[in-house]
């Protein structure tokens, strides 16, 4: 299959919860509050508990490399985290191929909460194999 | 009482300067619990770390205690990885992490702190595997 311009990548939807949120804290080890304690989340001017960013991050890996399979590697990833996000509520990850340069491919991938804001954007560089 | 000013002032005297360095082994049930936290089943990371995997291996950034000081809650503001070699259960990775730049910004909402930081993931055959980026905001 060819990758082109224009090319989008799959949808992915992720439904997270705060018990995920819980298990995500633990698993990288990031025990910040305002991922599971209500009451410290508002104290801090937040209206409740909110996603990690780099689980946010970890849904858009999970976009890309879904997509990508065995065709490549992954050459660099970056995120911006311009929004939050509350369990209890869909989160959307979407993408598109932004460039085709020989064997060096280009993706702008996106996360978007349940009215299509987009809270977190980001792209991938991909070295596709010959 | 510590200003504003001085909290900046100590953590821009950081810049450039490594933290210390964290080592710490891949392991396979780490990196389940860590793939099913973000529910990506791919068989693949059996043996194998995700693109995020890192950053739960060693602490992300040094000196970030220092800025607690300022403001009242944190907010991540981005990350960026670059990968040079892949990461396999069993390997050993030393973690070094620096502050690369500290900033504010006064916007309509208050001031703002930027620490900017990079780790810097090294494996057991002192093969560079990845570098992490990463925008921290305190406000």
């Amino acid at each position: 299959m060819t990758i082109k311009v224009g090319d989008e990548i799959p949808e992915l939807v992720k439904h997270p919860t705060t018990r995920q949120l819980v298990q995500y804290a633990g698993a990288q080890g990031d025990f910040y509050e305002i991922h599971y304690d209500q009451a410290f989340a508002q104290s801090v001017g937040l209206p409740g508990v909110i996603l990690h960013g780099l689980l946010k991050a970890g849904f858009l890996g999970q976009l890309v490399t879904d997509w990508l399979g065995d065709r490549g590697t992954l050459k660099s990833f970056e995120v911006s985290y311009r929004g939050i996000d509350q369990p209890g509520r869909p989160y959307t990850c979407r993408g598109r191929v932004t460039k085709v340069d020989g064997d060096q491919v280009e993706l702008e991938v996106w996360g978007e909460d349940s009215t299509g804001n987009r809270t977190t954007v980001g792209t991938a560089t991909l070295a596709m194999k010959g | 009482m510590t200003t504003t000013a001085s909290i900046v002032d100590r953590l821009r005297a950081r810049i450039g300067k490594d933290g210390p360095s964290t080592e710490a082994t891949v392991e396979a049930g780490h990196l389940k619990r860590f793939v099913e936290a973000i529910g990506d089943h791919n068989p693949r990371w059996a043996s194998e770390a995700p693109p995020t995997f890192l950053v739960a291996l060693a602490s992300a950034s040094a000196h970030l205690e220092e800025a607690e000081e300022y403001g009242k809650g944190w907010l991540n503001g981005g990350n960026r990885f670059e990968y040079f070699e892949p990461v396999k259960v069993g390997d050993r990775i030393t973690a070094t992490g620096r502050v690369a730049d500290v900033y504010e910004k006064t916007g309509s909402s208050g001031s703002l702190l930027f620490i900017i930081f990079e780790t810097d993931y090294v494996n057991q055959d002192g093969r560079s595997v990845a570098r992490l980026r990463g925008t921290m905001i305190r406000r």
